[in-house]
């Protein structure tokens, strides 16, 4: 066991975060170096199509006006994303603007990973019924499940600590292990190898690798192309 | 189906992966947000009508051949050979989409459907499964162009007889030719349509306007672009394209044909002619004082029917509404906003396809009857042949009670 996890947490974070990185930089690469083709935009074409790309992009008005309760799920899902990035990032090392806005780690206390299960839920059984149900293919719901197992095992340890006064396995613990990893001598501290709540921690991990090591040739890849492809229609 | 056929099908496909195929090809989440989006759907609702169904049909093959992902796990995506039943997929996919790209105003992405569709033609050209009346009509297109000389004698004749019609319904002052045709330093190459509707009207507005014009020998319409073959596209569009720069003219104006005028105006970006619809240049003589238009001679309510690749994706929109104001006081919008206005169903070569397509078209496009019946209008305005064809066939179908008119006519019948 204790190896499968050293195996978890260590080598195979390096390798998803290799795969994720050269993927990601080899599929961008190879389509934006695609020549161009004519594009016809939608009229009346915008004066100023990156800021309308910006704005496509980052508020899905299409969404909003075509189909209200999916925009708000996909809203809070996609900014509890970033909330939850920051938070990673912050494990890792200490950020500048921690010293201007003192916070606790990990901003939403739970509730981020919460709003975060439940639209997940929500996409899985909306993909479930017709007519999303017609058009869904099995990556889909792969993507989907996956993404629901990374959730609920990292936000058990987010409500652990903020709901239940768990305090074996902390921001200290994680920081270690994470500045570890990324000053290359991964160190696992006593707690994260033999608390009680570890095998969340390796479950969360080894979810989260499968998950960026399928983003590259996955649909995920929305996520750098949406801006670009939004361009298109704005002229 | 065998292998050199499937390599020389590929090969095709490999020739449209450019930029934004291929950012559409990878970008669509099956998010669904497009099912309301299509008038077949909402008029027909099965999932084969859905716009991300349809692309995803050509998608399932990209991922087969030119994904790694489609090549190792092939259910994932569930990924498709190119076979017989694949390309009968295909036909039904891209020949009940009209492209009019209402769908890509919906998507949170604005994945353009009928981009893709044009994939779907492409191969099925190679397949040699293509409407067979389509092609047909573009290579007599391209035959006209090359051999203009036999046509000449006959098109001036045909011209001739159209040129009492002008005079009757325009006095036209000495010395000038009531259709010019073939005269260099002419300002405007005006490009019809076979038929004395699309040339008599325009010619009485022009004369009314003093206006320099000549009419170009060649139609407007680019049934290459219906057929989705782009080499036909650029060969057809080239006859106008050279006759225009022979004769030096300033701007090239496109009759009431949407396809014509799109292809046209995206496609000769950088020639040095300017390129309008015939609608622009009607708002403009109005807008100038050129011409004087006798308002509300009309009877009962009048309603204007958005052509896509005229509106949405063309950007006249304001011009249609301008003249309408100018001709009545009864004006009514069939849709808040032009950019979201159904299309009439006859695009992407449905009507060129005529009787064959009549069924389709009359029961995909039963939101737009409704549409128009909703506005209470007595006059129908559009100003696209096509859809002036299509809107009349729902006309009788669905016994809507308007009358449709072009709207370039009901300029030329108000003249002053
Ligand atoms: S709206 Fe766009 S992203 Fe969503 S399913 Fe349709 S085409 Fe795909
Ligand atoms: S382009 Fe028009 S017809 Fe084609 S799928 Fe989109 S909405 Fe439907």
């Amino acid at each position: 066991m204790d190896k499968i996890s050293y195996i978890i947490l260590v080598p195979m974070v390096y390798a998803a975060f290799a795969v994720l990185v050269l993927g990601v930089s080899a599929r961008l690469v190879a389509i934006l170096r695609t020549p161009r083709e004519l594009q016809t935009p939608i009229y009346p074409a915008s004066g100023a199509p990156y800021l309308r790309a910006l704005y496509d992009s980052f508020l899905m008005p299409q969404v909003r006006r075509h189909a209200p309760v999916l925009w708000v799920f996909l809203m809070a899902f996609h900014a509890c994303l970033l909330l939850l990035l920051i938070g990673h990032l912050e494990l890792v090392a200490q950020m500048p603007w921690e010293k201007a806005f003192p916070h606790q780690i990990f901003l939403g206390k739970g509730f981020v990973g919460l709003i975060l299960a439940v639209s997940l839920l929500f996409f899985l059984f909306r993909r479930f019924s017709s007519p999303v149900r017609d058009l869904s293919v099995p990556e889909d719901y792969y993507l989907l499940i996956l993404l629901f197992l990374t959730v609920i095992f990292g936000a058990e340890m987010d409500w652990a600590r903020n709901w239940y006064g768990y305090g074996e396995m902390g921001v200290d613990q994680y920081r270690q292990y994470l500045t570890s990893l990324v000053t290359f001598h991964p160190a696992l501290p006593y707690e994260v190898t033999s608390a009680g709540h570890r095998f969340m921690l390796v479950l969360h991990v080894f979810f989260a690798n499968l998950f960026l090591m399928v983003l590259p040739f996955s649909k995920i890849m929305h996520a750098f192309l949406a801006l670009p492809v939004n361009k298109l229609r704005r002229g | 189906m065998d292998d050199t056929t499937r390599d020389e099908l590929l090969r095709l496909f490999e020739s449209k992966l450019k930029r934004a195929a291929k950012l559409y090809l990878e970008t669509c989440s099956r998010c669904g947000v497009c099912v309301s989006a299509c008038h077949v759907y909402a008029s027909m609702p099965q999932a084969k009508y859905i716009a991300a169904y349809r692309a995803e049909i050509v998608r399932r093959i990209y991922k087969r051949y030119f994904t790694k992902k489609g090549r190792f796990w092939k259910s994932l995506g569930e990924s498709k050979e190119l076979s017989e039943l694949a390309l009968s997929e295909l036909y039904e996919a891209a020949y009940s989409c009209t492209g009019c790209r209402r769908c890509m105003v919906f998507c949170p992405f604005g994945i353009d459907t009928q981009l893709i569709m044009s994939i779907a033609k492409l191969l099925l050209i190679g397949a040699h499964a293509e409407p067979e009346i389509l092609s047909l009509l573009a290579d007599t297109s391209v035959a006209k162009g090359e051999s203009l000389e036999i046509f000449r004698e006959g098109f001036l004749e045909s011209i001739k007889t159209l040129e009492n019609e002008v005079v009757e319904r325009w006095r036209v002052e000495a010395g000038q030719t009531p259709i010019p045709v073939d005269q260099k330093g002419a300002d405007l190459l005006y490009v019809a349509l076979a038929g004395a509707h699309s040339i008599v009207p325009a010619a009485v507005v022009f004369n009314a306007a003093k206006e320099n014009w000549t009419l170009s020998f060649f139609e407007a319409v680019n049934f290459g672009a219906f057929v989705g073959d782009p080499v036909k596209t650029r060969q057809i569009l080239d006859r106008i394209v050279n006759e225009a720069r022979r004769l030096g003219v300033k701007e090239v104006v496109i009759c009431e044909c949407g396809t014509a005028f799109r292809v046209m105006k995206s496609m000769a970006k950088n020639e040095p002619f300017k390129v309008s619809s015939i609608t622009e240049v009607h708002a403009r003589y109005i807008r100038e004082g050129r011409i004087k238009l006798r308002k509300n001679t009309l009877e009962g309510t009048v309603t204007y029917h958005d052509p896509c690749q005229l509106a949405r994706n063309g950007g006249v929109m304001d011009e249609p509404r301008f003249i309408l104001r100018a001709l009545t006081d009864d004006f009514a919008e069939m849709s808040p906003d032009p950019v979201m206005n159904w299309c009439c169903g006859g695009g992407g070569g449905l009507v060129a396809m005529g009787e064959d397509t009549l069924d389709f078209r009359m029961k995909s496009a039963s939101v737009k009857a409704d549409q128009v019946k909703k506005t209470g209008a007595k006059i129908l305005a559009t100003a696209c042949e096509n859809c002036h064809t299509q809107l009349s066939n729902l006309n009788d179908h669905y016994q809507m009670g308007v009358d449709v008119r072009f709207l370039s006519s009901m300029v030329a019948d108000a003249l002053e």
